[in-house]
C-alpha cells in the first residue's frame, strides 16, 4: 500500500561533518546516507568535503576517495567500475544510476547519495535486493525448448535475433525497479520493470517454446498491470534501455494473444 | 537495542520529471473529476424540485469561490482528457522514447491550460 512517510526506525538524522584536511580550494560537499547495523541508531546523513582537484570524473571516484582518504567505514558495492556489473547502483542527486558511469560534473551543487529507494538497508549504501532476485527467478529466465535436441544448435534468423536488442543488454542493477513508485507500493506482487523486461526478453525469443505459458504467467493483474507509465524506469536506466516500452509490448501481446 | 534494517528513503528524495508529474496529476484530476461529476449530477437532479434550487446554484456559481471551482474543474477535465489521449497512444506502444514522453507530457501540461482559457472565453462570450 501507499506509505508516504518513512517508518520510525528509518527517519534520517543529521550525521557527522568531515571537514577538508587537504587545504584544497576546489571543494565539494557530498551528503551520504549512512546506517550501521551494529549501532542500533537511526540512519544519518554524513557530509564530506572532498577535494575535487585530485578526483577523477565519476561519482564512484568520489566514493572511493572518501573511503580511501577520509572515512574507511563507508560501505557500498562496486566491482567493475565500467557500467557492466551493475553493483554500484544507487540514488545520486535524486535519480537512480550507476555511480561508475555518472559524471559528478552533471550534478549541480552538493551531491546527495542514497541507497536505491524503498529497500531494506543492509549497511550504508547497500540495499537488500533478495526480493527482486526471487521475482527474477519466478519468471524462469532460461531457454525452454523441450522438443528440440539439446545437442544441436537452434537456428535463429537475423530478424528474430534483432528483437532481443534492447532487452538482453540489461545488467540487473535494479535502478529501474527501485525508481518505480508502483514497485515501491506493491513490490511484493508487482514484478517491476527490471523483471518484466527480462520476462519480455524470453517471451519474444523465437527459440523459446513456452511463450503462451510465460504470457499467462505475467498476465496476472498485479504482476504486470501495476505499470502506469510513470516512466521513472526508462529515465533511470543506465544502459539506455526502455522497460516501460517492453511492459507495453507485453500488454499488447496479451490483449491480442487470446489466452 | 533495535536492529531492524531501515527502509531507504523513496518518494522523499526521488527527483520529479515530466512523466511522473503528469502521471500523478492524471490520478488526482481523475479523482477530482469523479467527485465533480457526482456533484454536478446532484445539482442537476435538484432542479426537479423547483426553480428556487436553480437560483441557489446560480448564486453559488457566480460567487468568487464558485468561479474558482468552475475554472479549476475546466482545467482538471482538460488535463484528464489530454492525458488520457496520451495514455491511449502509449497503449498502442508508441511514444515511449524519453524525448517523446517529455514532449507529450509538456503538450498535456500546457495544452490543459490553453484548453481552459479557450473554454473560459467561449463560456464568457457565448453563453451569457
Amino acid at each position: 500500500m501507499v506509505q508516504i512517510n518513512l517508518p520510525e526506525n528509518s527517519k534520517i538524522k543529521k550525521g557527522k561533518y568531515f571537514k577538508d584536511l587537504t587545504g584544497s580550494k576546489n571543494l565539494r560537499k557530498i551528503n551520504v546516507y549512512r546506517w550501521d547495523p551494529s549501532s542500533g541508531e537511526n540512519p544519518r546523513i554524513d557530509t564530506y568535503e572532498v577535494d575535487m582537484d585530485n578526483c577523477p570524473s565519476k561519482v564512484l571516484d568520489i566514493l572511493n576517495k572518501i573511503k580511501n582518504e577520509i572515512d574507511p567505514t563507508l560501505a557500498y558495492r562496486r566491482s567493475c567500475a565500467h557500467g557492466v556489473c551493475g553493483s554500484c547502483a544507487m540514488n545520486i542527486g535524486g535519480k537512480n544510476g550507476l555511480a561508475c558511469t555518472t559524471p559528478h560534473a552533471e550534478i549541480d551543487g552538493d551531491i546527495d547519495i542514497y541507497p536505491l529507494p524503498h529497500l531494506k538497508v543492509k549497511k550504508d549504501l547497500i540495499g537488500d535486493l533478495d526480493g527482486l532476485y526471487k521475482q527474477y527467478q519466478s519468471i524462469e529466465p532460461w531457454l525452454k525448448s523441450n522438443s528440440k535436441s539439446e545437442t544441436k544448435e537452434i537456428i535463429q534468423s537475423k530478424e528474430d535475433r534483432a528483437k532481443l536488442d534492447g532487452a538482453y543488454e540489461c545488467i540487473m542493477c535494479a535502478c529501474c525497479s527501485t525508481s518505480c513508485p508502483s514497485y515501491w507500493w506493491n513490490g511484493d506482487k508487482y514484478l517491476g520493470p527490471a523483471v518484466l523486461l527480462q520476462a519480455y526478453r524470453w517471451i519474444i525469443d523465437s527459440r523459446d517454446e513456452e511463450r503462451q505459458i510465460r504470457l499467462k504467467k505475467v498476465a496476472d493483474e498485479l504482476k504486470l498491470y501495476r505499470c502506469h507509465t510513470i516512466l521513472n524506469c526508462t529515465s533511470a536506466c543506465p544502459k539506455g534501455l526502455n522497460p516501460a516500452k517492453a511492459i507495453a509490448e507485453i500488454k499488447k501481446m496479451i490483449a491480442t494473444a487470446n489466452i | 537495542m533495535e536492529n531492524k534494517p531501515p527502509l531507504s528513503p523513496h518518494i522523499q528524495i526521488y527527483k520529479w520529471h515530466i512523466s511522473s508529474l503528469v502521471s500523478i496529476s492524471h490520478r488526482i484530476t481523475g479523482i477530482i473529476n469523479i467527485i465533480a461529476i457526482t456533484f454536478i449530477c446532484l445539482l442537476v437532479s435538484s432542479l426537479f424540485f423547483g426553480k428556487n434550487n436553480y437560483e441557489y446554484i446560480y448564486l453559488f456559481l457566480s460567487s468568487l469561490i464558485g468561479k474558482f471551482i468552475i475554472l479549476g474543474l475546466t482545467w482538471s477535465f482538460s488535463f484528464q482528457a489530454l492525458s488520457e489521449i496520451r495514455h491511449l497512444i502509449m497503449d498502442f506502444g508508441y511514444g515511449f522514447e524519453l524525448k517523446a514522453t517529455k514532449i507529450t507530457g509538456l503538450i498535456v501540461i500546457f495544452g490543459s491550460v490553453i484548453l481552459t482559457v479557450i473554454f473560459y472565453i467561449i463560456g464568457k462570450n457565448f453563453y451569457q
